[in-house]
């Protein structure tokens, strides 16, 4: 049921969404193609006799006496998983279980929109502390006999940021809560 | 609460914490001692519950009186029906129609999909580092006071010499029907960002034999998670026996968690693994700030989904597959120091 539910999104457009959690093993239809696949003989036409998988399906070109590669079938099925047919109706719910729903919705986008603008506000103060800093430099002199300015300068130089040895690759390593104990290992060999 | 549904109405009158806490017990085996503490922690519970979803305790007369069956079968009409009964439509018929559909996330809508229930670690790790760390490392100082440049004026205009041009608006580059976009400063509003990235494979065999077309859509299926669109051949090519419109490819888009997840697995799983691998080559990118690479067949087979079951599919049939990955970044450069942040390196010219 749950794959049903996830299903749910492709109905209408293929570019919709669907989360991850569809197995990449094929589902064996067992109400539509009565269990495994069919021997092409039992049926008068080769990729005949699935249900309604098999007729959605184009049938190859090939002769009618050349039967369809086994592994061909079992992909077929498991496309045949995700026809709209298959689908089933939208979620139906009374007012109250509705507004319950709704509610939670609510408070999830709101949620949301509070953590975005924490994280907004973060970056935003960060800013401001450059800004500030970069300003204070502007109007320093020094060190020595540096005149006003050398320091902001030299903090606005830009070279290699943009290049290729601009991030470390070391610093790409995605923060998980259970990190290794050995952070980087050099002498990895694939 | 699943399980409270089955039950009689008495029954679903007790409180539910209680019920709850009588059907996940710990341990299978049950225990006198264990099984009176619960019933009075249960009793003190309780008292603190305070839900609105309790009904409450029937007496013994109303549990009497309560027969719906009997009034059901002693009425002589059948009531209408009592049921919400509104169904959104199957088709979209335009954004004036009277009958639209729900927003997506209303949970009665077709395209209703439940989540997030994850936080990609991807995007986890851009949120909280990435980002300043870019902001940070892109910063160019104004100081106050500076006047702004004013940015030339790439569209042309008309020269006034018939009185139709009055009022005309300004016409395109010369040579290219695109203006090129130009590239911002990164501030804190505008961070390059992962928008989304689009899957797409090209198979021209699918035009002899249909079953490369079926594996290449179950592949993608499999590397998306999505149902991919089946995309058509634009071109007649004599050469190549191909006539346009014959279907010979598929794409996808995957956007927010989904497209994390997938950079996520392509960075740490595939890319690895490619034998002799340098890099994405540098001088990829529209120079709008999306970045393009692509996958041969044997690297398609290093995804973990298609490995898998590499069985399942044909293998000679598994087609490579072309990866356009989309950022809110106005330049290549900027596009290449996100994608370096999330961890996909570059090799090679830089052009721009």
């Amino acid at each position: 049921m749950s794959l049903f539910q996830s299903l749910r999104g492709l109905f209408r457009s293929s570019q919709q969404q669907c989360i991850r959690s569809i197995s990449t093993t094929p589902v064996p239809l067992k109400g539509a193609g009565g269990g495994g696949p069919k021997k092409p003989s039992s049926g008068n036409k080769p990729g005949g006799g699935f249900g309604a998988s098999g007729k959605s399906v184009r049938r190859s070109q090939r002769g009618n006496d050349q039967p369809r590669d086994p592994k061909m079938i079992n992909l077929m099925r498991h496309l045949a998983v995700l026809n709209p047919k298959r689908i089933p109706a939208p979620l139906r719910m009374a007012r109250n279980r509705y507004l319950r729903h709704w509610t939670i919705h609510r408070a999830w986008l709101l949620f949301r929109r509070k953590q975005r603008e924490e994280r907004e506000r973060v970056w935003m103060k960060q800013y401001q502390s450059m800004n500030r800093a970069c300003e204070e430099l502007r109007l320093t002199s020094g060190p020595d006999t540096r005149p006003e300015g050398y320091l902001f300068r030299v903090a606005m130089e830009k070279w290699g940021v943009y290049g290729l040895k601009g991030v470390p690759i070391e610093y790409a390593r995605p923060q998980v809560e259970t990190p290794p104990r050995v952070a980087w290992s050099h002498d990895w060999k694939p | 609460m699943a399980s409270l549904r089955g039950l009689s109405r008495p029954a679903r009158g007790l409180p539910l914490s209680q019920a709850s806490l009588q059907t996940f017990s710990t341990s299978s085996r049950r225990c006198a001692a264990s099984q009176a503490a619960a019933a009075v922690a249960v009793e003190e519970l309780a008292e603190l519950e305070d839900s609105a979803l309790h009904t409450p305790q029937l007496s013994p007369e109303e549990k009497e009186e309560f027969r719906p069956w009997k009034r059901q079968v002693d009425r002589e009409f059948s009531l209408p029906s009592g049921r919400y009964t509104y169904h959104p439509p199957k088709f979209s018929r335009g954004p004036l129609h009277p009958i639209q559909s729900p927003p997506s996330s209303d949970p009665t809508a077709r395209d209703f999909v439940p989540g997030p229930f994850n936080l990609p670690r991807l995007r986890h790790t851009y949120l909280s580092t990435c980002a300043s760390d870019i902001m940070t490392l892109a910063y160019q100082h104004v100081p106050p006071g500076t006047e702004k440049k004013e940015a030339p004026q790439r569209l042309r205009g008309w020269d006034g010499s018939s009185p139709y041009h009055k009022n005309r608006p300004l016409r395109g580059p010369r040579g290219s029907a695109v203006l090129a976009i130009r590239e911002k400063d990164i501030n804190f509003t505008n961070i390059p960002e992962l928008k989304e990235i689009t899957v797409a494979s090209f198979v021209p065999k699918a035009l002899g034999d249909k079953d490369y077309l079926l594996v290449c859509r179950n592949v993608m299926l499999a590397l998306t998670g999505t149902l991919p669109e089946i995309t058509q051949t634009k071109a007649d090519v004599a050469q190549w026996h191909m006539r346009a419109g014959q279907p010979a490819g598929v794409k996808t888009t995957l956007i927010g968690n989904a497209a994390y997840e997938f950079l996520d697995r392509m960075v740490n799983i595939v890319f690895p693994r490619i034998k002799d691998w340098r890099g994405i080559e540098a001088t990829t990118g529209d120079s709008a700030g999306n970045l393009a690479w692509g996958f041969g067949p044997e690297e398609v087979k290093l995804f973990p989904e298609v490995e898998a079951n590499y069985q399942m599919y044909a293998p000679r049939m598994i087609p490579g597959c072309r990866v356009f990955v989309k950022t809110t970044a106005t330049s290549d450069r900027q596009a290449r120091l996100l994608m370096q942040t999330l961890g996909v390196p570059f090799y090679g010219e830089v052009r721009n």
